[in-house]
């Protein structure tokens, strides 16, 4: 099978998996308990009213009308009016997305970079201090609740030590007009900085593990004895082990960017950070059905996305999978 | 136990690879919960939203930890270390049940998978890659929101989404396991599909299973917690999840961390012990695998 026939393939199969889940997301908001109706519409409005309610929110018409209008906005990414917000869902989303974003980059390359670095001296020391802390440490991590960390870095740094804000994006008042007044301020970086710094601890441990275990692979392969007979300086022999074994860990890049974007509910729910994953808490918990439809349908489809431009990329990186179909076949 | 009984279990254990230390040490905290859910509502009475008050009359708030209360109380007077024990008890239903439902699953799907290959591989593969697709979080909240905080539900909502990752590993050791002399020797003396799954393909993936079904109910517990910090516990049980939920709600993390700590350290050892006892196992069925 060609590279073409592949790519084709796999944009049919990622198609495949949106519609369903947007076929998924009808059901399961459908078969709720509770007539959607009920939740929203005051049993003490005339039936004009309610009639003129109902048509507004698409929840008139048979079972199967309701599905194709629903169908129809989905794919226009129109997502219909937030009940809460009283404004079209996907303004809100694109506004929350950007917040979401800005933190879960910087917290999953970090993590990464941690990972990459203490991966690679445990891997290359065995016994050595390193070695102890990359086998100890990720179960340890891997016990703590992202959220109570968030809640501990709280209480020491923010409440016991008062060197960062307590929550939120930027401090009451000051300018969000453009780009450069909301992201790229001191402000704005000091109220980044603990919820950084908490999925940057959550997102730690996989990364050790594995840059530990490709290295170790690595070491006893024949062209790296021979780069050390060849009598190489440490580093750049370092360099070369480096780049032969972070493979694992560029995939594990896309599978955690995907992680924590779900993990980013609760993170900024602690945090007050006025993202994604809180707006859809706070949507779910208020009976905004609609705005949390918007964003779980956004949350999967990135997953989705990343998912397939990992299998793009892959066989560039690692050229040995020169071709993939066969893999997956 | 006696000590000679106990050190040729110990060494049982560390002849067939798994390594005693962390492994005893796992099964030790994961056995302290359990004997503390039993044992707390015999010796601290069942009822954990109880409120206590000081000799003057009033509720006694904030009290620090003393030994009357030694992890102290609550913005509602109640006690602290009896809510922490007792909410071991949903948790580790929770992560048990969830656990098993996950292993249970995960194996099915795997080995018919694996087993059949074809149509039934292919199908059964692209329904794991479309819940491989769900984020997990959002989902749970949706799902809980909808069908109820009761355990039922709980379960349900992170049982059908966690099997995911345990039902492809199985698959591709069942892929393996199905070319060896053993299978097709049964397959020559005339077994059919549902013999050979039964009696040579499930034993052999037994450890892949149980392996995922720990890490199942860890996944589970810390679901969970997290979907009652959220706010979506049922308010009629204690579980480590409300506490934290009531303490960020109230503002305690402020200043009592007393209220904080206690529920947050234990998800932490139980999760810790959790993710232990699955890497003793991994190692141990890795070496299985291996021979």
């Amino acid at each position: 099978m060609g590279w073409s026939r592949y790519i084709a393939r796999r944009i049919v199969e990622n198609l495949l998996l949106v519609l369903f889940l947007v076929v998924a997301m009808f059901v399961l908001f459908r078969l709720a308990p509770g007539d959607p109706v009920a939740t929203i519409v005051s049993p003490e409005l005339s039936p004009q009213a309610r009639q003129q309610i109902m048509d507004e929110w698409g929840l008139s018409g048979s079972l199967f009308t309701q599905f194709v209008r629903y169908l129809q906005g989905v794919l226009t990414l129109d997502f219909g009016q937030s009940f809460a917000y009283r404004r079209s869902v996907w303004d809100i989303l694109s506004e929350k997305f950007a917040n979401t974003i800005v933190l879960v980059i910087p917290s999953v390359t970090i993590g990464a970079a941690c990972g990459l670095w203490l991966g690679l001296r445990a891997g290359m020391s065995p016994h050595g201090w390193s070695d102890r802390v990359s086998l100890w440490l990720p179960p340890i991590l891997r016990g703590v609740p992202p959220f109570w960390l968030g809640i501990l870095l709280l209480m020491l740094f923010s409440y016991g030590l008062g060197w960062f804000p307590i929550g939120g994006m930027r401090t009451l008042g000051a300018p969000d007009r453009t780009f450069a007044d909301r992201f790229l301020t001191l402000d704005f970086l000091r109220h980044l900085a603990l919820p950084v710094l908490c999925l940057a601890i959550t997102s730690l441990p996989e990364p050790i593990l594995l840059m530990r275990q490709s290295v170790r692979g690595v070491l006893r392969d024949d062209y790296i004895s021979y780069l050390g007979l060849r009598g190489l300086p440490a580093s750049n022999f370092r360099r070369h082990v480096f780049w032969n074994s972070s493979l694992p860990v560029v995939t594990w890049f896309f599978h955690m960017f995907g992680y924590t974007l779900s993990t980013s509910v609760v993170i900024e729910i602690v945090f007050a950070w006025p993202g994604l994953g809180r707006e859809m808490a706070n949507a779910v918990l208020s009976y905004d059905y609609p705005l949390a439809q918007g964003c779980f349908f956004l949350i999967a489809t990135i997953v989705i996305m990343l998912n397939f431009i990992l299998d793009l990329i892959y066989p560039l990186i690692d050229p040995r999978i020169a071709r993939p179909a066969e893999v997956t076949a | 136990m006696s000590t000679i009984q106990q050190s040729t279990i110990v060494s049982g254990l560390s002849r067939k690879g798994i390594a005693p230390p962390s492994f005893i040490g796992a099964l030790g905290v994961i056995g302290a919960f359990v004997l503390a859910a039993l044992l707390a509502p015999l010796v601290l009475g069942d009822d954990p939203f109880a409120n206590h008050f000081i000799p003057g009359g009033g509720l006694a708030r904030y009290q620090w930890p003393s030994p009357a209360f030694p992890f102290g109380t609550n913005v509602y007077g109640q006690d602290v270390f009896q809510q922490t024990m007792l909410g071991a008890q949903r948790t580790l239903v929770i992560g048990f049940v969830s656990g098993a439902i996950i292993m249970i699953i995960a194996t099915l799907i795997g080995v018919v998978s694996g087993y059949f290959g074809g149509l039934t591989d292919a199908v059964l593969m692209r329904i794991t890659d479309f819940f491989y697709a769900i984020p997990f979080l959002p989902f749970s909240l949706i799902f809980v929101h909808f069908f109820g905080t009761s355990l039922s539900s709980v379960c349900a909502a992170i049982g059908l989404i966690f099997w995911r990752t345990g039902a492809r590993v199985v698959r591709s050791v069942v892929l393996s396991l199905r070319e060896r002399q053993y299978v097709k020797a049964a397959k020559a003396a005339g077994a059919g599909p549902i013999w050979i799954m039964r009696y040579h393909i499930i034993p052999g993936v037994a450890g892949i299973a149980l392996l995922y079904g720990v890490f199942g109910a860890a996944w589970a517990i810390l679901t969970e917690a997290t979907l009652s910090f959220i706010g979506l516990s049922d308010p009629t049980a204690i579980s480590w999840g409300l506490m934290l939920n009531q303490a960020f709600a109230n503002g305690a993390i402020r200043f009592a961390w007393w209220w904080v700590v206690p529920p947050g350290v234990s998800l932490t050892l139980l999760l810790g012990a959790l993710f232990l006892l699955a890497r003793s196992i991994e190692g141990a069925v890795d070496r299985r695998l291996a021979d």
